[in-house]
């Protein structure tokens, strides 16, 4: 731990410092750099489903932990839960409700590039893996989504695969099956 | 004051009920307000007399026991005639005029013009008093972060990380003008399980930060409106003189 006084330093900085710290302290200021969404978006999939849905009501965190423990998934990732072959449907609403709330707050938790990744990839997972439809977003506006999702380069390869194949259902002209990775 | 210097000056709402109260001898209160404007009051003594420098501290000790802590004189502050920053910078000046031509009538040698030209200097250093202001707020802030978030009696275990991460995230890169640690480096250091963990501590710092830093205004301003404004008027002055250069 640094033993450097940075409260005592403030005496030696220019106005320029101290304007620049307020400025980072403030409200809507972003929280991390865009190059760091990799690594980000790579710790959100390896990250237990429990500790971030673990934070809903009792009630849900209750139901949180049945459902894992029924699927094997007890403390398992948001990856395993994507690229299970059968993931419990009411999990990945939970898991799209997370991400939408994240979206919209302004002061989420999340980079909302992050946080729009763990949207569409849980709605692509019940339309892949389930055949599910969990969004009322209309076909045209759900396929723009996922496929802008998956054309960010932060992403793995594995979820951009899953997030083609959900954009596929809603080709023009039907269901196509996207190009092998 | 010139209305120009007064509209250019930071911290313009003093809240005149909470100066009162500190007019009526409470002890512990003039000691912070004696201590918070002891910085400012010195680089606008020494800019305003520069002859003085080196008495400037003993000066000032006497300024604060014949002026601050005298029964009655904060309630002289006329709250139609100015801020109180305005008023305890024309008061240390009278004051220290007042003593020199004591010191003059004591020892005629002490040269006239010279104190005729420095009364003139007083407006000049208003900014640089403002910005010395500025300065003990946030250093007292985070004084105040630092020791609260290392309080070994917090609940939170993990409560040191927030000061850790607040200074690995954000004071160092500015201050220092550092690199911030990578994403990654900061999982392994502070053991985070998601991105929301992580999010969480840097947004905890923030709010903690802030949280100090209207606890250390509200002390002068006391309530809650005035304190915002001051914060906002801070944000101002700041990124005024961080414009300019």
């Amino acid at each position: 731990m640094s033993e450097f006084d940075s409260a005592g330093s403030v005496f030696q900085r220019q106005p320029k410092s101290l304007a620049a710290l307020l400025q980072a302290s403030g409200e809507g200021v972003r929280l991390w750099r865009p190059e760091e969404l990799a690594a980000i978006f790579r710790h959100q999939m390896s990250a237990p489903v429990l500790v971030d849905l673990g934070g809903y009501d009792p009630g849900t965190a209750a139901r949180l932990k049945r459902l894992s423990d029924a699927q094997s998934l007890l403390l398992k990732s948001f990856s395993d839960l994507f690229h299970h072959p059968a993931p419990p449907l009411e999990l990945l609403e939970l898991t799209k409700d997370f991400a939408k709330a994240n979206m919209d707050h302004a002061q989420s938790s999340l980079p909302g590039e992050v946080a729009a990744a763990l949207y569409y990839t849980s709605i692509a997972a019940a339309l892949v893996r389930l055949g599910a439809r969990i969004t009322r977003l209309p076909d045209a506006e759900l396929r723009r989504g996922l496929l802008w999702t998956s054309d960010q380069v932060w992403l793995d390869a594995e979820t951009k695969q899953l997030l083609l194949q959900g954009a596929a259902k809603f080709a023009p002209g039907g269901p196509q099956e996207p190009p092998a990775p | 004051m010139s209305a120009e210097s007064s509209a250019s000056s930071i911290f313009p709402r003093t809240d005149w009920a909470e100066l009162d109260r500190a007019g009526e001898a409470d002890e512990a209160r003039l000691d912070r307000l004696i201590r918070t404007y002891w910085a400012p009051l010195r680089i606008f003594l020494v800019a305003a007399f520069p002859s003085l420098k080196d008495q400037s501290e003993v000066l000032l000790q006497e300024f604060a026991e014949d002026k601050i802590l005298k029964k009655g004189w904060l309630q002289r502050a006329d709250r139609n005639r100015g801020k109180f920053r305005d008023f305890l910078k024309t008061s240390l000046r009278n004051f220290v005029l007042d003593r020199l031509n004591r010191a003059e009538t004591r020892h005629p040698p002490v040269p006239l013009e010279e104190l005729a030209r420095e009364p003139a200097a007083a407006e000049a250093p208003s900014e640089e008093f403002d910005l010395t202001w500025a300065r003990t707020v946030l250093e007292q802030t985070l004084r105040r972060m630092e020791s609260d978030c290392k309080d070994p009696a917090a609940d939170q275990p993990r409560r040191s990380y927030i000061w850790e991460m607040f200074r690995l995230r954000l004071l160092d890169p500015i201050f220092e003008e550092t690199e911030p640690p990578p994403y990654e480096q900061l999982v392994a250091r502070f053991e985070l399980r998601s991105p929301t963990d992580a999010s969480n501590l840097l947004l905890s710092a923030k709010r903690i930060f802030k949280m100090h830093l209207g606890r250390v205004i509200k002390e002068y301003a006391e309530q809650d409106a005035a304190t915002t404004a001051e914060i906002q008027a801070l944000e101002e002055f700041l990124g005024r003189l961080a414009r300019r250069g």
